[in-house]
């Protein structure tokens, strides 16, 4: 029997109530026990912060589209080239790779174990694409993963909403998420990418018609939020609104919250939503609004996508989004059109502290951050590789919890459009361990439906990261001094030292066998992969329950 | 009397376009029939009868004695090569790529010496693509540029686009213009509404003077340096680009011997896909050929960062596609021993040539059929997509099953996996055994 008690560290575990109380924690086969006999193995904590593993609900880590902008980017990979590890166990090969503002997979495990964090999901997987996620996933140890299915342009699921048949589109939804092995349900520029494949460059609002009045981004957002209720899949909708990056986009994204207001619904990335427009047309901070709204709507949730100074990546099914990216910054540009269900776009990017906008984006997230009322509705992300690297999570804990340090910073951005924001009026929160707890674990392990995740209650996975305490926090986070994957202690004494396969994450909510037809049907008609080619066989570990089941 | 049994639904590598609707009759063990397929696809499939053969040195040997022998001659080289030939699943591309990299050995795959120039285009300057579902479904411009589909892609126009209907093409080919560009001697072999011929050493101030058109049309007077034909040609297929709804921009990745073969061709016409979506919408795709290319070039990026010409000899991939491709390792015979997983069969024939001065070990089918000399390590395996199954990527990286529709001999990817294990034993017993140095 695999057991480990480690003793005397101060524990952080906000979903049990315990915040920083001396005590033990058990762990027996993988998973945390009440209780060890004297004689099982110690690691001795005393004088550390122990935590339950990160995790990270929001990334872009294990698809086709991460692939594009790998195979983009040989000259940030040269400067970044990753060793292999040295790993303590003969079975767990170490990999080298490229590391840089898109890690190849291996080296992607190994720097999120680093961290300390133990489940990612990737954000944005085209189905037809799925059998790649998994493999790149499978390539990625250590973390378990999984990731979200795109289908707010789906082009079948389009045709129900045009027809109204909303009981149907809740089928559809469930047929492609067991299928292809999926998480959750993703809705990206609800039809705002389909029309940019139809050749318009119009932004799109809640109510902009596709093709038929009836096929709106609103009756898109409808359908597949209320899908996944009535699926009771673990994780709402996860939705990323029209017109990202745009001044003025705040409207928008307070729109689609009132739209569905009511119903349980996750919001990601909201920095990138929450830009308002002055009179003069200038770009201001709409943090306040939109975090008030977040604030006072229980069923809202929400990651911050915030952005951090430094090179980036940005990769999105939001095609028409990289498009004028490419425009404005003359930066290299991939798109990808993927059929009938999604788009691609990839630019390279760097945000500069003294680029307004850049330090305007900057201001935006922190104010989200520091103005929300409920860590557990509004979580941390950088929308890896989009607003920066899930490597400078770390840096921006510390952003958090230090206000001495974020005034600092906050000194040397340029200040040419924060006029008017919380932050340049100055914020004197700073988070507590507690809260840092729940942004980076607690709280996205609850929203994804996580049982056993983001917690260190009995039964759940022995997922621990184990810190020393540093004023420095940056430095704390960077480089814990355990963690536990399972039960394995993959870093000791600050190296990573064993590198296990993760598990996948996935879900496969039962739909009536009825819609097959039709599907089939419509795959012969408009496809160009069989029906039968188009579900994933053989993915790894059983699905986890859906609707209590 | 054995009835036939038929798999249905299967893939062929047979070029890139990766048709997955073939039915596999199978009688009496062999392949009888491929039904849905092309001239190519029915090559690929055969009747399905690979050798079985297990050699080392010219002798007859279990599968564990060359499993051991492979591994221990990978491990004693000073420069070892890892070659991942066409015809492996995605699953064997993996394990072959973990070989090189614990081996700290070079990578490489046959794009570098068929599809590089491309490849390296697209990384400078990105590109604008699509997938083959929405060339079908939204294309009412077809390009052809100097493309054999006729002879290398048989299927394609049939399949994705003119000819099938789509969703916003509702009558197929009716529906589409079709624009058949022939470059010198390398035609488009298609069915066209329009065909331009363009003399070999104005393609590309064609393609300029096309792109200067589409970025703003009435700059006319700006190419009057140009001469005539370009300018007219380029004019002629500025008109019917910029009417165009969806423009899908088809060429070789891999261009054949009809042509010559310059970097700047795939940088213009990535740019021209490019500033055509100022104006309307276009997707460019260059085609590859069979046996899951692209599933390699994926493959690599994900584990490596790049796509091909790969060198860990520091413990780290590097990108070296100017210098340290295969065909210049073997020229300047900078490898010892080389690990060939895949089929040999289907090398470019440079590749093979100069693989015949090496120690090789090779893992794949019809390793045995082209052994040259007695020397190396053979083990024969089955074909991916005939005897194994696995995934492999379609030439715009759609990932689709390979189901197996025959017994064969045993699988790549698991007898990759044997040798890496072997590999790695190795290795660490030499670590065990290796004399303390002194201070340690």
């Amino acid at each position: 029997m695999n057991q480990l008690r480690i003793t005397g560290g101060s524990v952080y575990d906000p979903a049990n109530a315990v915040d920083g109380d001396v005590r033990d924690i058990c762990i027996e086969d993988g998973r945390i026990v009440a209780s060890l006999p004297d004689s099982a193995p110690r690691l001795d904590a005393r004088g550390m912060v122990v935590m339950p593993g990160g995790v990270d609900m929001h990334c872009h880590v294990a698809s086709s589209s991460v692939n594009v902008a790998r195979r983009l980017l040989p000259e940030d990979h040269s400067l970044h080239p990753a060793a292999a590890p040295v790993l303590d166990h003969e079975g767990e090969v170490p990999r080298s790779g490229a590391d840089g503002t898109v890690p190849t997979t291996f080296t992607t495990g190994y720097r999120y174990a680093g961290l300390g964090y133990t489940t990612v999901f990737d954000a944005a997987v085209a189905p037809v694409m799925a059998r790649t996620a998994h493999s790149q996933l499978d390539d990625t140890p250590i973390v378990d993963g999984g990731f979200f299915a795109l289908l707010g342009n789906d082009d079948y699921l389009l045709r129900l909403v045009d027809s109204g048949d909303r009981e149907r589109a809740r089928e559809y939804a469930a047929w492609v998420l067991a299928s292809v092995g999926a998480y959750a349900i993703k809705i990206v520029n609800p039809a705002g990418v389909e029309l940019w494949k139809r050749g318009t460059k119009e932004h799109t609002g809640l109510d902009t018609a596709l093709g038929s009045s009836r096929v709106t981004p609103r009756a898109i957002l409808e359908t597949l939020v209320d899908a996944a209720n009535a699926l009771q899949l673990p994780h709402a909708a996860h939705i990323h609104c029209n017109n990202l990056g745009l001044p003025g986009n705040s409207a928008t994204t307070l729109a689609t919250m009132a739209a569905l207001d009511g119903r349980r619904a996750h919001f990601t990335h909201l920095q990138f939503h929450s830009y308002g427009m002055t009179p003069e047309g200038r770009w201001r901070s709409a943090a306040r609004e939109i975090v008030e709204y977040v604030n006072t709507h229980q069923h809202v949730s929400g990651d911050v996508g915030q952005v951090m100074f430094g090179p980036a990546a940005t990769i999105t099914a939001d095609a028409p989004v990289e498009y004028l990216l490419h425009k404005s910054s003359g930066r290299k540009w991939a798109n990808v059109d993927i059929e009938l269900e999604t788009g691609c776009g990839v630019v390279p990017h760097e945000y500069r502290d003294r680029n307004a906008v850049a330090a305007l984006q900057w201001a935006i997230g922190l104010e989200l951050f520091l103005l929300s009322s409920d860590p557990w509705r509004l979580v941390l992300s950088t929308d890896h590789p989009n607003g920066g690297s899930f490597k400078s999570y770390p840096e921006l804990i510390r952003l958090l919890m230090d206000r001495v340090y974020r005034d600092e910073q906050i000194a040397r951005v340029e200040r040419k459009l924060l006029a008017g924001s919380a932050l340049a009026d100055g914020i004197r929160r700073e988070y507590s361990l507690r809260e840092i707890a729940i942004i980076t674990r607690a709280g996205p392990a609850r929203l994804l439906g996580l049982r056993n995740k983001g917690h260190l209650g009995v039964g759940a996975d022995a997922d621990v990261t184990i810190y020393v305490p540093d004023d420095n926090r940056a430095t704390m986070f960077s480089t814990p001094r355990y963690v536990v994957k399972e039960g394995v202690l993959v870093v000791e004494e600050g190296q990573l030292r064993r590198a296990p396969a993760g598990h996948r994450l996935h879900v496969r909510p039962s739909f009536d066998p009825g819609v097959n037809r039709d599907i089939e049907r419509y795959f012969d008609q408009y496809g160009t992969v069989r029906f039968a080619n188009y579900p994933v066989t053989g993915v790894r570990d059983s699905p986890l329950p859906v609707g209590g089941r | 009397m054995t009835q036939p049994s038929v798999t249905s639904n299967v893939t062929c590598l047979g070029c890139g376009c990766a048709c997955d609707d073939i039915d596999v009759i199978v009688e009496r063990d062999r392949i009888v029939d491929a039904r849905n397929a092309c001239a190519l696809g029915r090559r690929w499939f055969g009747d399905g009868q690979v050798p079985s053969a297990i050699r080392v040195d010219g002798a007859d040997v279990s599968l564990e004695q060359a499993v051991s022998s492979a591994a221990t001659r990978l491990c004693e080289a000073t420069r070892p090569f890892v070659y991942v030939a066409p015809a492996l699943s995605c699953e064997a591309q993996r394990e072959a790529a973990g070989i090189a990299d614990i081996l700290r050995a070079r990578l490489d795959s046959v794009t570098s010496s068929t599809a590089l120039l491309g490849t390296l285009a697209a990384q400078e300057h990105g590109s604008a693509s699509a997938t083959l579902g929405e060339l079908r479904n939204r294309a009412d411009v077809v390009v052809f540029w100097a493309v054999d589909i006729e002879g290398r892609y048989p299927r394609f126009a049939s399949r994705y686009a003119p000819g099938p209907p789509g969703v916003y093409v509702p009558d197929g080919r009716r529906s589409r213009t079709v624009l058949a560009v022939d470059i010198g001697r390398a035609t488009a072999t298609v069915d066209s509404d329009v065909r331009v011929a363009i003399e070999p050493a104005d393609e590309l101030a064609t393609l300029i003077a096309l792109e200067a058109f589409i970025r703003s049309p009435d700059t006319s007077g700006n190419l009057a340096a140009l001469a005539d034909a370009p300018r007219n040609t380029a004019r002629e297929l500025a008109t019917a680009l910029l009417a165009a709804r969806y423009t899908a921009l088809v060429y070789d990745a891999e261009p054949d011997d009809r042509s010559e073969r310059t970097s700047v061709r795939f940088e213009a016409l990535v740019s021209l896909a490019q500033a055509l979506n100022d104006r309307t919408r276009c997707a460019a795709l260059g085609l590859r050929a069979g046996g899951n290319r692209s599933g390699a070039d994926s493959v690599f990026v994900a584990q490596t960062g790049y796509p091909c010409a790969i060198d860990f000899a520091r413990g780290y991939p590097r990108y070296v596609p100017y210098a340290g491709t295969a065909v210049d390792v073997l020229r300047r015979r900078e490898a010892d021993v080389v690990l060939v997983a895949g089929d040999r069969t289907s090398f470019p024939g440079d590749i093979a040539a100069s693989l015949a001065n090496v120690y090789s070990v090779v893992i794949g089918p019809h390793a045995s059929t082209a052994a040259s000399g007695a020397r190396g390590v053979i083990i024969d395996t089955g074909i991916d997509g005939i005897h194994a199954s696995g995934t492999a990527l379609r030439t715009d990286d759609v990932p689709l099953p390979l189901r197996a529709s025959l017994n064969g001999p045993r699988s790549t990817a698991e007898t990759i996996r044997a040798v890496a294990s072997g590999i790695r034993h190795v290795l660490s017993s030499a670590r065990s055994a290796r004399p303390m140095a002194l201070g340690s």
